[in-house]
Formats: C-alpha cells, structure tokens, sequence
C-alpha cells in the first residue's frame, strides 16, 4: 500500500474518527485545526485542560468563533429581507470541534433513517433519498465508536420501539450514571401518559473507563468543556491518530485547496499569524462541519456541475417545553444536564400521527426524540428577566423586582425543560454559500445559510407540542409551556428568528447520482477523486435524533474504504 | 518609596542582590507593606474608570441590582455595590491592557471546592481572531461608558451622584442610547460570574440565589443528584405573579 500524504480538515469527531483511522492504515496524516487546543498532552488518556465551571467564558466564546471575527448570515428564505448577521449555529472551534463542549447524548440513528425513501417513501417538495447503506451495515461501526468514546446505557430499559428500530448486538460498554432528579419527575410524568422514557446513551463516564474518572455530576456539562475527561467524545480518536504518527496543527486555517481535473493536490492554509503557507496533499479530508466544509469547498471553487453544492441542509427544529414547579426546587445545576429520553414521538406510527400527516395532506411525518430536564444557568436566567421587566415593569425595569425573580428562580431553579429534536427533510431550497458581502475578519467571504421549516415540520410540530405541555402537567408542573425554537410564518412566537440547534447536516451529501449528491457512497466527491468529506454535510437525511455518533461512525466506516 | 524607584532599586540592585541585605525582619516589613499597596490601590485605581466614572457607575449599578443600603426591600440581599461590580466593569474595560488579557479565566479548578490553588485566576491569552474582535467590542463599549456617564449626569440635571434615587431610577429607565440596559448586562454579569472576573465578592451575588457556582473538582454526589431537596413553596405574586403570566401567553399550543 502506498503511503499518501492526508491532510484533514478539522479536528472534531469526523475529522478525528477519520485521522485515527488514516494514521493507524500507515499514512502521513496532518490535522488542521483553525481554533486552539486548550488540553494539555493530547496522547495521554487524560490529558490536562483549560476548560472549567465558568458560565461567563462560554458567553464570552470561548471555543467558539468568535461572532465578530467569524460571523455567518442567517436568512428564513432567499427572500428574506433583514438577513441576520452574527452566530449562526456556532460549534466549538478548537482541538476536539464540536464535541468539546457537548451535551454528549449518542444515540443511534433508526433502520428508518438509513432507508427513508425505501421504508417510508417520498414526500412532494423533498429530496427524500435512501442512504448508501443499511443500519445493518452501520451497527458494527456505532458499537466501535460507543466503545473508543465509553456510552453508557441500558440495553434493558431501552423502549421496544427503539430496539425494533435501531437493534444492539450487545451491551454499553457502562451502566447509566445516577438518574437526574427532574428526569425522573418527568419520566414519571411521560408514564402517566403512556410513553416510555428511559436512561439516555450519553459519552460520558459513569465509572473508571480507560483511564478516566467516572463523571462527578458537577453540572456544568451540556455547553461547557469536561474539567476532568469523564467526557472524551473526539480526544479518543484524535488521541488514537496522534500516537500512530499523525500531526495536529493547531491555529491554522485552511483557507483554499488546490486542485486539478479531477485531483486535488494541495491546500493553502494561513498560519495563527497569518503567514500564508501551501502544502502538499495525495488526499484531502474536509471535516469542518457541513457549514465551513461547503464554505471552503466555494472558496476553492471545487467543481459544481451540477448545482447540488450546499444544498439539503438540515438542522432539525427543536421545540422546547418549559415545566415550572411552585412547590419545590429541581436542582438542574447539578449533573448531566438531563439523563433520560423518549423516542415515542420519533415513530411515524405514533397514535394519531397518521391521521395528523394525512390531514396535513402528508403520507406521514415524524418528530424525534425528546431529552427530559435540563434548565439555564444564572447568567442567562438575568438576561432573561432584564428583558421580560422591560414588558412587566416599563417604569422601572430593574431594582428589587429583578432580584425578587432571581431568587424565586422560576427560569431556572424551577425549571424544567424539554427538548424535542423533530427530524428536518432535505430541500433544495434549504443551503448554505458564501454571503455576497460579509467577510470573515481576514477578508474571506462567510458562510450564509438559508433555512426554513417546511410543510412536513411545521404539521409534526403543530401535532407533537400539546404533547410536550401534556407530559409537563402529567409531571406536576404547575406551568407548563412549548414554544419552537424558530419561529415561523405558522407559529410566530418562538424563542428566536434564527435557527441554534447545534445539529448541522447535509450539504454535500452521499448518493450515487451526481445529479443530486455531492459525494459517493463512501463520502467521496464525485469529480474529485481524492477528496473525501467526514463530517456530517454527507447525511442524506436528518434522524430525530443527536447526530454526532452517526457523524463518527459514518466517519469510520468509510473512512476504511478510502485509500 | 514611589513605585518608580522602587522598579529602579530592582532593575540596578536585582532582587536577589536585595533579599541578601535585606534582614529577615526587613523582609518581612516589605512583604507587608507590598502587600497593602495593592490593596489601597485597588480602593482607588481603575484600568479604565475615572474617578467620577466609577462613582457614577457604582451608583447607577446599586439602583439596577440593589443591596441593603440601596432599597429598603433588600434588607439581608446584598447587591451590585456589595458585589464590587464596578471593579467587574473596569477590569472588562481595560481587560486588553493586561497580558495575559482579561477575558477567559482559567482551568479546571478554582479554590472553592476542594482544589489547593485557583487556576482560575490565571487567565488565558487570546487568540489573534479573538483579540481583533474583542477590540472592537470592548473600543465601542469604551465609547459607551465615556458617553454614557455624561448623559446620566446632564439627564439627572447636572450630576447623578447628587440626584434623588426616584430621579436616578427616573434616568435609567430613559434607557438614552441603550445605555442603562449595556450597564444592567455588565452589572448582572459582574453580580453572578466567576469571582475571578472582579465582581461576585465574597460569592455574595451566588449566595443571594442560593447557587453554589463551580464544584470541580468535588462536584456532587448521587444523591444530591438523584433525589429532592424537599418542599420549597413558592406563592406567585407581584412580578413573579406577572411572570407566569407573561410565560403562560407565550405558550404555542
């Protein structure tokens, strides 16, 4: 086998899975990392870190680009006259990408998912297509990941419909940590009403797991950086890939490949000073996330021919219950954010969805799973309060009455929030190019997204939100509330206008008509023969649920068809 | 000693060659007397903040998030001025004068869970994206300050420092330029954040909320995650009532 020089493009679970697997086949690989590394020794298992309890360096960035330097432009539709310029879907940008500071929930995608066009069938308007492969042929590749990263769970208090749907050959590697108490509120409550939560598989530590410690709950888990490694996520792959040989080149930023006919053989990239600099390359990863990945591949002006570029992204719409309690405090700032789910609405034979969907003038919809608890921290509950006092308290929108709230801590302390992650279909219309106008802080054109919900989301999501406030109240919330995260022409009040979910997919998806896929059934572009995508812009379709084990199983299994 | 003599003694002398004149009970004097210098300097020294600025700025924080002294209703609550916002404030406006910058505390621990030393204290440098964008913010927030003060002094007819509380709070719900609500999230910021920013002292502003902020490495035990605290009832009225109501309307089903 010849030795080729690899240069990958970001060092988060795609990115890592694909250089631990590139490095261990005995190729010369160089990682890219435009953000810093706030670790220390990145091949011991527990490599020291920067990262902390701290919610004010989160708010301000830290690990994320930064909105001013790297923004992104958000627009509802192409039409949309006040596009919006700023964060847009930010993921940590730094050594271990978006898994640094995750929530780390790693569930499995279904059988559904993979054969979408197959098993459910077309939908007017989407580009429903099947995967290049089955969840058959992915299992092996899930229980790898879940083993290099350590997932805990139980197999035994998996619901029957997530069993049917996304079978397991074997065990977690751990048992579930202990059991969040407004989770278990609310699976309680999710009981009374005949759906069936359970302990969520998360990448997280619940005992010593390869020379790491078990998670001791300190609670600032779901957007901050683990302080003690109970939480790997993509340090283990990228760890795996440093050892075998690979470099890891850290503030550098991969501003254009090279290429020609039908091969790339190079890329340019600045260094953190802004030296700029070539390098030469036998294959080329792209693994930046679909946004930067889609962004770069425009900048280089990688071949189009067929305007598929960009287009069927998909972020999943998140739609949010709020459960207050008057009568007692649920302790959310401690432990894992929350610790149980339900899949029940992720079926498209749900009661009563048919019947929903064909009202709609659908065959069929389906939302997605639903994390049970979760609350703000203080910072964000102040910020709230002083905007909501503007409306209360015209006259005097500050003073007593804001720290009679911060006590009370009905957005917090009382709080307990649900988060539904409703499958997105793929539009052409739904994409990501470069802004005509905004520019990065160096002068380089920044991502614009355009993104809407469309008839399929909008009919799931009017039909699965009395749902959410219906568990709420089955819970003893004394308030119960769902609101969309985005809000739309259907439902205007949301929590914001422009979509932050985190979830990030398509864009240069896998298929194996060039006319509506940019890359093969193993990631690989289809007019450029040696460069392959690992991250998630190759999903054909977007689940309903968290992507990023699938990015990193995907990632290893084709990955090891490459080269 | 004057500090610039003082930095002239070390550069010629060396501290090393120092210690070694110096007696043990000297040295000890010093260290003491070192040690208070800060201290009174940071009664009367700000990075960014003139002296009029800062007073003005920790008067106006007192009314936004009062303490004890500032409102009657927050009798035992301590507030912006017990927090030391003001010293949040300034340290965030002049947080690019000092190397390493004043932005990102450290990690993983601080001191207040278990952990001997408080890696937090030791802030991170920034990164060239960072510091380019963190210039601009913090240049126009600058600007904001230098004007903003100005503005509560001529609205509160003259001087703020010498108006009547109703016309303080008269001026900062005026809001002129969106500078009371910019000082509202810089004051809420330096009442709940990490002490290491400058404000929080004394943990008062988490203690007011009953939030016991960073626990690494101790973090908590499964009971305390696992089970409830017990009954803590909470009766709606006046701006809590308000809120539920205004959370109820916003419901989308």
């Amino acid at each position: 086998m010849a030795r080729t020089r690899t240069l990958v493009i970001g060092s988060g679970p795609g990115g890592s899975t694909a250089a631990m697997v590139l490095a261990e086949g005995g190729h010369d690989v160089t990682i890219f990392e435009k953000g810093r590394s706030y670790f220390s020794d990145l091949t011991s298992k527990r490599p020291g870190t920067v990262w902390s309890n701290d919610e004010l360096k989160g708010d301000r960035y830290f690990g994320q680009p930064d909105p001013l330097a790297e923004p992104r432009v958000f627009r509802s539709s192409a039409s949309d006259p006040n596009p919006y310029v700023g964060a847009v879907q930010p993921l940590p940008q730094t050594v271990g990408g978006g898994a640094t500071h995750w929530d780390a929930k790693t569930p499995r995608y279904w059988d559904i998912d993979f054969q979408k066009l197959s098993l459910l069938g077309p939908i007017e308007g989407a580009a429903i297509e099947d995967w290049p492969f089955t969840y058959a042929e992915l299992a092996p590749f899930y229980a790898e990941v879940e083993s290099l990263m350590g997932v805990q769970g139980d197999v035994a208090q998996l619901p029957a419909l997530t069993l049917a749907h996304a079978p397991r050959s074997g065990p977690f590697p751990m048992p579930p940590g202990p059991p969040q108490y407004s989770s278990l509120v609310v699976s309680d409550g999710c009981r009374k009403v005949g759906l069936h939560p359970f302990p969520a598989a998360m990448a997280i530590t619940s005992e010593t797991y390869d020379g790491r410690p078990p998670c001791n709950n300190c609670g600032f888990c779901s957007g901050y950086g683990c302080p003690i490694q109970a939480r790997v996520a993509a340090l283990a792959p990228l760890r795996r890939a440093l050892l075998a040989g690979a470099e890891l080149r850290v503030g550098s930023q991969v501003v254009g490949l090279r290429w020609q006919g039908s091969r790339a053989v190079g890329v340019e990239w600045l260094d953190e000073g802004g030296v700029r600099h070539t390098e030469r390359a036998d294959a080329v990863v792209l693994a930046g996330n679909s946004l930067e990945s889609v962004r770069l591949a425009l900048l280089s002006h990688l071949p189009d021919p067929n305007g598929v570029l960009g287009r069927y992204l998909m972020f999943h719409w998140f739609t949010d219950g709020s459960g207050i309690f008057f009568s007692e405090r649920l302790h959310n700032y401690r432990g894992r954010d929350h610790t149980h789910d339900i899949d029940d609405f992720a079926d498209p034979d749900f009661p009563g969805a048919r019947a929903a969907a064909k009202a709609a003038g659908l065959p069929y919809f389906r939302a997605g799973k639903v994390e049970l608890g979760g609350t703000d921290r203080p910072l964000d509950e102040a910020q709230q309060y002083q905007q909501i006092l503007k409306y209360l308290s015209p006259g005097r929108p500050f003073g007593a009455e804001f720290k009679q709230l911060m006590r009370a801590s009905l957005l917090r302390d009382r709080l307990l929030g649900l988060t539904l992650m409703g499958e997105d279909l793929p539009y052409a219309t739904n994409r990501v190019d470069l802004d005509p106008s905004e520019k990065d802080w160096r002068g380089f054109p920044v991502a614009r997204i355009t993104y809407g919900p469309g008839r399929y989301e909008l009919a799931a999501q009017g039909f699965y939100m009395p749902w959410m406030t219906k568990l709420l109240k089955a819970s003893g919330a004394d308030v119960a509330i769902a609101i969309p995260e985005l809000s739309s022409a259907r439902f205007p009040i949301g929590d914001s206008t422009v979509v932050q979910t985190a979830h990030i997919m398509g864009g240069m998806r896998m298929g194996a008509d060039a006319r509506t896929s940019v890359t093969d059934g193993v990631g690989r572009h289809h007019q450029l023969d040696n460069v392959f995508v690992g991250d998630g812009a190759v999903f054909p379709s977007s689940g309903g649920h968290n992507p990023t084990l699938t990015i990193m199983a995907t990632a290893l299994r084709n990955a090891r068809r490459w080269l | 000693m004057t500090d610039l003599d003082r930095r002239r003694v070390l550069k010629t002398g060396g501290l090393a060659g120092l210690a070694l004149v110096l007696s043990p009970e000297l040295l000890a004097a010093c260290k003491s007397a070192a040690a208070r210098t800060p201290t009174k300097e940071k009664e009367s020294h700000f990075l960014f903040f003139t002296q009029h600025e800062a007073a003005v700025v920790q008067e106006a924080t007192a009314r936004l998030i009062p303490g004890p002294q500032d409102d009657p209703a927050e009798a035992g609550h301590p507030g912006a001025r017990e927090a030391n916002v003001t010293r949040y404030i300034d340290t965030l406006l002049g947080a690019l004068s000092l190397s390493p910058q004043r932005i990102f505390a450290g990690g993983p621990f601080s001191n207040r869970a278990g952990w001997p030393t408080d890696d937090m204290a030791t802030f991170i440098g920034l990164a060239p994206a960072e510091a380019w964008a963190w210039r601009r913010r913090i240049g126009a927030w600058q600007a904001q300050y230098r004007t903003g003060v100005l503005h509560l002094d001529k609205a509160a007819g003259g001087s703020f420092l010498e108006a009547r509380n109703s016309v303080r709070d008269e001026v900062l719900a005026k809001d002129e330029g969106g500078f009371a609500t910019l000082l509202f999230s810089h004051a809420a910021e330096g009442m709940y954040s990490n002490p290491e920013y400058g404000g929080n002292v004394q943990l008062v502003g988490w203690r007011d909320i009953s939030f016991p902020g960073d626990v690494q490495p101790r973090g908590y035990t499964p009971a305390e995650v696992s089970k409830s605290d017990g009954p803590d009832p909470y009766h709606p009225s006046g701006i809590g009532a308000a809120l539920i109501g205004l959370i109820k309307g916003s419901n989308g089903v």
